[in-house]
């Protein structure tokens, strides 16, 4: 039987296999030609290594994969420079979470990723060895190859579903305009609150305790003891809350509103100043460098058609276009943000962005085989220490 | 064998230090079952080619770190196949959310062509099996890695990999046992 079977495959008619190989040839010759060393100064080797980068991207896009790129390429602007053609390996180690229009994918640290299934939204368990996700009504704990750990049904719409810290033995989510609390392993899913606003909950990151901070539907923040139900505190923002963020040591939550200000709270609940981000821009995404209490955001400003990456006070990265996400490396030293017009990642070398590793071709990356123009990836996590 | 090794690594050494002629010897070596892995898995001809192409562009951006002392077929292999099984499950999932689009509309076997060595019951019985399964049976039969190295390429307990042999070897049995008994 089994030598029927190889006898079998081996047999197979596999189509089209020359004409694959000379086309492919043609790419993989370029890029190699492309990796030759390039002596500083050498305007002649220079401009070699150009028109093989251009060969094998004409020869890319003539060939059956790269014909569903050529149309956003048109419109794509030009993009951080010596970007490497493919996400190879992460910079820093750990392991990223990439939801893009397939599903959320995992990228290991020598870049290999793997798809983990046709889901909405995911966030990493607090070790990495598990991924949350959400399918309209089901809230599912994911292997990291995809299978799953346990799922929970319910009748209404799920959404950002979120682990709390190690140990790990809450999970929180949010049913239509509720938030419902479930044990680590799938079983005891009840009711926590009402009346909750379309937000993300947010896990007090301290080990060991169960606290939750969540936005009502009247736009206030709410800090609660998941296994009681106990409110510790409760607070007004002054605008609709967009998202609530920690910093790694629970001393602060940041809530990012649609302003200018956006107010800090010690973890009592007493207030600890504001954010402020210049007035007129669209902040889309906010987070704290681990280990401090130092905020990074993007910023848009609409009318300039440009983005801002700020830490502190500091602009790391200034580029046209959007640039949509600030998640930081679980050792704090690199930050990578995802350019949807240049259909790239940024990471940036901290402290001073001393160094970036820019990536290209990313939609193709996260969405292989698409035809036609494909959503740009959102950059969900990157974790953890530990998870190599 | 031992001399096809030897060329391999020769080849690995070469190329790292710039003989195109050397990097041209490894692509062709290793093309035949990098393309046929990948067909077999994805069932689409332009796939399978997305997806070796991929595996080897990723192989010269790794040229320079690669330990020319490992034999280099099992890391392209490994690539080769991880990216297969994105690549279907990819498409499967556009599958369920396009709108009548049918599993016959997808172009897996070249149906009707008298010259196929086999009958497109091999195909046909191998797609009936997730991409996962798939990637199983192909690398233990076409690539021919035994159950434990299977495991570590594909980061799954040695279980596992011997419980998705087992299920393809089912799901083929059907097709290939009577051919087997004459």
């Amino acid at each position: 039987m089994k030598r029927g079977v190889q006898a079998a495959l081996l047999a197979v008619h596999v189509p089209d296999e020359l004409e694959a190989q000379r086309r492919t040839w043609a790419v993989v010759r370029g890029a190699y030609a492309e990796r030759e060393p390039v002596p500083r100064g050498s305007r002649g080797l220079r401009l070699v290594v150009a028109l093989a980068v251009v060969a094998a991207l004409v020869a890319a896009a003539l060939s059956p994969p790269g014909r569903s790129v050529r149309g956003w390429i048109q419109d794509r602007v030009a993009g951080q420079e010596d970007a490497e053609p493919a996400l190879v390996r992460l910079p820093a180690g750990g392991r990223l979470l990439v939801v893009s229009e397939q599903g959320p994918w995992i990228v290991r640290p020598d870049g290999s990723k793997r798809l983990l299934g046709g889901y909405d939204d995911a966030s990493f368990s607090p070790n990495g060895l598990y991924v949350l996700v959400t399918d309209e009504r089901r809230v599912l704990a994911l292997e990291p190859d995809g299978d799953p750990r346990w799922s929970l049904s319910r009748p209404s719409p799920v959404a950002e579903a979120r682990w709390a810290p190690s140990p790990g033995f809450r999970v929180a989510y949010r049913e239509g305009n509720t938030l419902r609390v479930v044990v680590g392993d799938g079983t005891g899913d009840r009711l926590l609150a009402e009346n909750v606003a379309s937000v993300a909950p947010a896990w007090l990151p301290v080990e060991g305790r169960t606290a939750l901070a969540y936005a009502d539907t009247n736009g206030r923040i709410h800090v609660v003891e998941a296994d009681t139900g106990q409110r510790l505190w409760s607070a007004s923002p002054g605008a609709a809350p967009e998202q609530l963020v920690w910093s790694s040591d629970g001393a602060r939550l940041l809530v990012l509103t649609p302003g200018s200000r956006h107010p800090l709270y010690r973890a009592g609940g007493r207030p600890a100043g504001t954010l402020e981000t210049p007035p007129g821009l669209d902040v889309l995404d906010v987070a704290f460098a681990p280990g401090t209490r130092d905020v990074a955001y993007a910023a848009f400003d609409p009318e300039a058609g440009r983005s801002v990456v700020v830490l502190e006070a500091e602009r790391l990265q200034e580029v046209e276009g959007r640039l949509d996400d600030v998640v930081f490396s679980p050792d704090g030293r690199w930050l990578v943000t995802g350019w949807p017009e240049a259909d790239q990642l940024l990471f940036l070398r901290l402290p001073g962005v001393s160094r970036i590793v820019a990536v290209s071709d990313v939609r193709r990356e996260f969405d292989p085989g698409a035809r036609g123009a494909t959503e740009f990836p959102r950059i969900a996590a990157w974790c953890c220490p530990a998870a190599q | 064998m031992a001399g096809a090794v030897r060329d391999e690594r020769a080849w690995v050494r070469g190329a790292q230090a710039g003989s195109a002629s050397d990097f041209e010897a490894l692509f062709r070596a290793h093309w035949p079952r990098a393309y046929r892995a990948a067909y077999l898995v994805v069932h689409d001809a332009a796939g399978a080619e997305d997806v070796a192409q991929e595996a080897f562009l990723a192989a010269v951006r790794a040229l320079d770190r690669f330990d020319a002392g490992r034999p280099f077929g099992p890391w392209l292999h490994r690539i080769v196949v991880n990216r297969a099984i994105d690549w279907a499950r990819a498409r499967a999932l556009r599958r369920e959310v396009g709108a009548g689009e049918a599993i016959e509309d997808v172009p897996a076997v070249e149906r009707g062509d008298p010259s196929a060595p086999l009958p497109e019951d091999v195909v046909g019985a191998l797609a009936s099996l997730s991409p996962d399964h798939r990637a199983v049976i192909v690398l233990r039969y076409v690539l021919e890695y035994t159950p434990g190295e299977i495991a570590r390429m594909l980061e799954l307990p040695r279980g596992t990999v011997n419980s998705r042999l087992r299920r393809g070897l089912d799901a083929l049995q059907g097709v290939l046992g009577p051919a087997e008994e004459r």
